[in-house]
This record gives structure tokens, C-alpha cells and sequence, in this order.
């Protein structure tokens, strides 16, 4: 579904990513931990290939397609969705409107509405312009409810876990292990509350713009909350030499 | 209001405090033809939200240069609101002349002065006590013979706990490509009253428009005053002033403007609150594109306790060429009001057109969907079918955009 081949990517003068390697198949969904400020957000902007993340050398392949020179809507098209971490304000367009938008005017589908209810987005909040005043919550669902309108095959969730309270961590934990069925995913958090509801098969650290090292989820998630990512870097030096 | 005609003389050498400076020999005050309600006019009241067939408004007026073609309030509603021309008014109550020039000085600029000297019909709307209307009471003033004046004189009044909506667009006719439109209104909110007035302008590249507006709100009343001006106007320049004079009285200013062209637009203004726990709000939100220039000032002085007042400006420019210029100014002289502005102007955020390409939408529609956000009037209050009207009117005229 997605293959990252050698991935280098600079933000201005700044190296952000470094050598990145990564593959995600059909139907698999992936976690990628890493610390604050460790490059996995990069990863993803890189991936829906914003403007200001410059791939200066490697490859993005996606379902067999060189993406990496795409323009952004381009890639969506061709079956990707993101939620953002910190989406920006639209003043003026309605999450109702935009949803409806986005998924070519199915807002009325079945599918949309049980979304929209499951994630208790209610008809105050699709009436709110779009993050305008949205509590950290409210943000995560709306960001759930536009990248699932889209219907795609592989989906990255850019710390959909972070800032929310435990009672809408649970709606969105449910919401995406419902909707993750048959889709590929790489789910990015920085503590890993939302894998009480989901089971990714395999995972991955990013420390200073690399992936440092893969394996299960659970183990690393152990290891991590024992030891947090001072090893990391021992292990990147390690292998290096 | 006693008119001193030498000071009124000495006023037409003023120029205003902002705006293009304008040679007022310049225009014709005596239109050359004749102006007879044919569809070519009905048609452009249309385009500015006024809909002259309409069944569902509790009255009409509309006026072309000096003649008014239609004044008439639906039977229905005859014990609710008065209509007539302010000529009428004047004729029919001899309290009107002294509510005149009341709110406004006649001896302001040259323009106030000159609309004093040349006056020429305009509207008297007069909510009567106690009566709300849902439905809106409309006019439309529009400029037809080249190099007109409009001077025009319009009076509300919304009495003790009534409640209307009146909506009014101001235009030209293409035949006409330079005129210069004076419009003077004074509104009065009487106590615990409610009134919502909207005015969409559309003028073109040859038109100079000068309003001056005066506005009073009596203890408990609410004034919404929103402003939609849309496309390419050669000048304006206009500082509405209101005086919240009652307690927990209330005002909301409301301006949505997109400018095109070479338009040089100096749009205020200002409120003095001097009634204890009132709120005024002056908002705008505006698009320039081309080489179009907007000032946008406003100014609140608050003199009560308990008060509030907030300034925004937000401004987004499409195009290297255009302008925006915000000048927000509070002054407070009491310890217990709270008063804030916020501006933010600038082109279109890189990082809301990534957001929504990463929703799957092509760049130009990402822009459109942002412009078109900004002109977002449901915050206005109107009825349903209004807000409807005017937002397609904002679509035809961002057509090609």
C-alpha cells in the first residue's frame, strides 16, 4: 500500500527526516512512537507532501505509484486520508458544508450520518465553522469524521489521542477500530492511550528523523514507558558503527 | 433641526476628516430625463437584494435620483409600520424636522452640507409602538442619469418594543457611469426595541458614494447594522456613528466587503457608550483583489460601567496590487469596561490551503472556499430568505474569481 524508500526531507535549511524506510501492506495498520519533536509529524506532511517539506532525495510509492513530485489533493484522490494534529480555522465554512463537500455530497449516506452520530458530532457542531472555537475533542472527531468522508485506503492519524478527555478517547478509539477494518493505517502517538482500542501489527520509533528500530507494538510500548527513548540513541550510534 | 444656511455655506468648502477629496461641481443635481419604472430597473433593485415583486415584505419603497417610483406598505401591515417619503413625513408630523439632523451635523463636511442644501426625497420608516415584524421592509435607491447627485434624506424609527428587519441596497444603472450618492440616515432605537437594518451596495468604477449615518439606542434597545458592499465603486468613504445612550442598550455592526478594481474604499466606524452594561461590536470582514484600496477604522469610547466592546478587522488580499489598512482606536474612561480589537490581515494562510488539499480539494478550489468564508454573512441575523438572496448575489458577483 505504502513503501518509503530512503526518505530525506528538509524544512528550509533544516534536515527533518533522515533515511527514512518504511512499508505498510494492504490491510495492515502500523504505530509509530517517537519523542516530541522527533520527526513524525514530518513523516506525514512529508507523506501528504506539503509544500514546505522538501523531499531532497528517496522515494514515496503508493499503491505502486511514485507520488513523491504529487501535488497534495492529487494523493488524496488517490485513496489517502490524514487527520492533522493542529488543524488551522476555517473562518466562514461549516463542518457541514465541508463534510459534505469532501464526500462528494454523501453527507445524507447512511454510512456518513452513522459516522457522524457514532462520533457524537452533533448538529450544533456541523452547523460551527470548522475549528472555530472547537474544544481538543471536538477537533479529533471533526478531523475523523472529514478523513473518513473520504473513504480511503490507507489512512494516517497524526496524534488522534492527544489533548482529549477519556470519555471522547473512547468514542474515537472505537470509532477508528470500527472503521480501520480492511483499511491500512499508520497511527502516530506520542503516549499510546489509543491502543486500548486498537491493535496495530506492527511498530516502529522515529528518534531524530530516523526510524530507530520495528517490532511489536506492545513490547515497545512496555519498553517505553519503563525506559522512555534514552536507548534510542544508543541504538541508532550502535548501528551506525 | 433650524438649518443656518451661512454655516451650511461655509461647510461646502470642507472636505471630510478621510476619503478621495471630491469636486462636487463636478455632478448635476437636476436629472435630465424622466425615469419611469421599466424592467431594466426592476431588475438591478434585484440585484442589490431588493425584490420589487415580492409578496412576502411588509412594504416597499423605491426611489431613482429624485423620483420616488413606489412607496407602499401591504394593507396587512398598515397598523405595524409607517412608510412614506421624508418630504410626507415632514408634512405630516411636526415632530419629524426636529429628529433631523439630530444625529447627523449638517455642517460636517462639504457633503453633509451639500445633501442639506439639495435635499431630495428619501425614506421615513417608522416601526410603531409594540409591533414586530418578521418579514423585512425594503428599499432600494438607485442613481440613473450620468453625473447625478442623490441627495437623499431617510429617517427610522423604531419605536418602544417594536422589532423589523429593513433591508435596502443602493445602486446605479448602467446607464449611469459617474454619479455621486449622498444618502443621510439618522435611526432612532427607542427603548427595549429590536432593529435589524442591511444595506447591500453595488456601485461601479464611476461611482462616488458618501453616506452619512447617525444611529441612537435608548435603554434595552438593539441596533444590528450590517453592511454588504460588493465588486468595483470609484470612491466611498462613510463613518457611521452611534451613541448607545440607554442602559444595556446594544450595538452590532456587521461589514462584509469585497472590492475589485481600482475602488478606494475608507469604510468606519464609531460608538460612544454612555449607557451603563452596554455592547457594541463592530466587525469586518473584507477581500480586495486588483489594485483595490480599503481603510477600515473603527472607534469605541466607552463612558458606563459594566460596558463591552469589541473591534475586529479581518482582511485577505488576492492580489500584490490591493490594500488593506486597518486603524482600530478604544478609548475607556471607566475603570469597569472591557474593551479589545483584534485585526488580521494578509494574504490567504498557506497553511488553510494545505489543509484543505489534503482534504482532496485542486488549490483554486481551496481558494475559492476560503474567499467565499470570509463573505460569510449567517452571523448577520437576517431572515432565512434574505441571507439566501444576498449570498447568491456574493456568488454572482465572485463569479470568475
Amino acid at each position: 500500500m505504502l513503501k518509503i524508500e530512503r526518505l530525506y526531507v528538509t524544512v528550509g535549511e533544516r534536515l527533518v527526516l533522515s533515511d527514512v524506510n518504511l512499508e505498510i501492506a494492504e490491510g495492515e495498520v502500523h504505530v509509530l512512537f517517537g519523542p516530541n519533536g522527533s520527526g513524525k509529524s514530518s513523516l506525514v506532511m512529508a507523506i501528504l507532501g506539503h509544500p514546505s517539506y522538501k523531499v531532497i532525495s528517496g522515494r514515496i510509492i503508493f499503491k505502486g505509484i511514485d507520488i513523491t513530485e504529487m501535488p497534495t489533493e492529487e494523493r488524496i484522490r488517490l485513496g489517502m486520508a490524514a487527520t492533522l494534529q493542529h488543524p488551522p480555522k476555517l473562518h466562514g465554512i461549516r463542518l457541514k458544508e465541508l463534510l459534505n463537500r469532501i464526500s462528494d455530497g454523501r453527507l445524507r449516506d447512511d454510512g456518513l450520518l452513522r459516522l457522524i452520530d457514532k462520533l457524537r458530532i452533533n448538529e450544533d457542531l456541523l452547523n460551527r465553522h470548522v475549528n472555530v472555537g472547537f474544544s481538543g475533542g471536538e477537533i479529533k472527531k471533526c478531523e475523523l469524521a472529514q478523513a473518513f468522508a473520504l473513504n480511503p485506503d490507507l489512512l494516517l492519524f497524526d496524534e488522534p489521542d492527544s489533548g482529549v478527555d477519556i470519555e471522547n478517547l473512547e468514542l474515537i478509539g472505537r470509532a477508528m477500530s470500527e472503521l480501520l477494518v480492511g483499511k491500512s493505517a499508520l497511527i502516530i502517538t506520542h503516549h499510546g492511550h489509543i491502543l486500548r482500542y486498537i491493535k496495530p501489527v506492527r511498530a516502529h520509533i522515529m528518534f531524530k528523523g530516523q526510524i530507530a528500530c520495528d517490532g511489536n507494538p506492545e513490547e515497545m510500548l512496555n519498553q517505553i514507558s519503563k525506559n522512555g527513548y534514552g536507548w534510542c540513541e544508543k541504538c541508532i550510534s550502535m548501528k551506525k558503527s | 433641526m433650524h438649518l443656518d444656511e451661512e454655516e451650511l455655506s461655509r461647510a461646502l468648502d470642507k472636505p471630510a476628516d478621510y476619503g478621495l477629496d471630491l469636486d462636487l461641481s463636478s455632478y448635476i443635481t437636476e436629472p435630465k430625463e424622466e425615469v419611469k419604472l421599466e424592467e431594466s430597473i426592476v431588475r438591478r433593485a434585484y440585484e442589490v437584494g431588493v425584490d420589487l415583486s415580492r409578496k412576502d415584505s411588509v412594504g416597499s419603497f423605491f426611489q431613482v435620483d429624485h423620483s420616488v417610483l413606489l412607496k407602499a406598505i401591504q394593507k396587512k401591515f398598515e397598523k405595524d409600520v409607517e412608510l412614506m417619503t421624508i418630504e410626507e413625513a415632514i408634512e405630516k408630523y411636526d415632530w419629524v424636522e426636529g429628529l433631523m439632523w439630530n444625529l447627523i451635523s449638517p455642517y460636517k463636511d462639504k457633503y453633509t452640507a451639500f445633501a442639506a442644501k439639495n435635499r431630495r426625497g428619501g425614506y421615513f420608516i417608522r416601526i410603531l409602538e409594540g409591533r414586530r415584524v418578521y418579514i423585512p421592509v425594503q428599499a432600494c435607491l438607485l442613481l440613473y442619469s450620468p453625473s447625478i447627485t442623490q441627495c437623499i434624506h431617510n429617517l427610522i424609527i423604531a419605536e418602544e418594543n417594536s422589532e423589523a428587519h429593513i433591508i435596502t441596497g443602493c445602486t446605479h444603472h448602467i446607464k449611469s457611469v459617474k454619479g455621486l450618492h449622498l444618502g443621510m440616515t439618522e435611526i432612532y432605537v427607542r427603548r427595549n426595541a429590536k432593529l435589524s437594518f442591511t444595506m447591500v451596495h453595488k456601485w461601479g468604477p464611476g461611482m462616488d458614494v458618501r453616506p452619512r449615518t447617525g444611529m441612537l439606542v435608548e435603554e434595552g434597545g438593539t441596533m444590528l447594522y450590517n453592511y454588504v458592499l460588493l465588486g468595483e465603486v470609484k470612491s466611498i468613504q462613510s463613518y457611521p456613528m452611534t451613541m448607545l445612550a440607554g442602559s444595556n442598550s446594544r450595538i452590532s455592526t456587521n461589514n462584509v466587503i469585497y472590492l475589485s478594481g481600482e475602488s478606494n474604499v475608507d469604510l468606519g466606524g464609531g460608538v460612544t457608550i454612555k449607557g451603563p452594561g452596554s455592547k457594541a461590536e463592530l466587525l469586518t470582514n473584507s477581500v480586495v483583489t486588483d489594485r483595490a484600496k480599503l481603510v477600515s477604522r473603527g472607534s469605541i469610547v466607552s463612558e458606563a460601567p459594566g460596558t463591552k466592546g469589541h473591534i475586529s478587522c479581518r482582511g485577505l488580499i488576492l492580489s500584490d496590487k490591493a490594500e488593506i489598512s486597518a486603524v482600530p482606536s478604544l478609548t475607556s474612561k471607566n475603570a469597569d469596561s472591557e474593551l479589545t480589537h483584534e485585526a488580521a490581515i494578509g494574504k490567504i494562510a498557506e497553511e488553510q490551503l494545505f489543509y484543505l488539499r489534503s482534504r482532496g480539494f485542486r488549490l483554486d478550489e481551496a481558494e475559492s472556499l476560503l474567499v467565499r468564508g470570509f463573505l460569510d454573512i449567517s452571523s448577520m441575523g437576517l431572515p432565512k430568505h434574505i441571507e439566501k438572496m444576498i449570498d447568491s448575489i456574493i456568488e454572482q458577483t465572485m463569479k470568475g474569481f
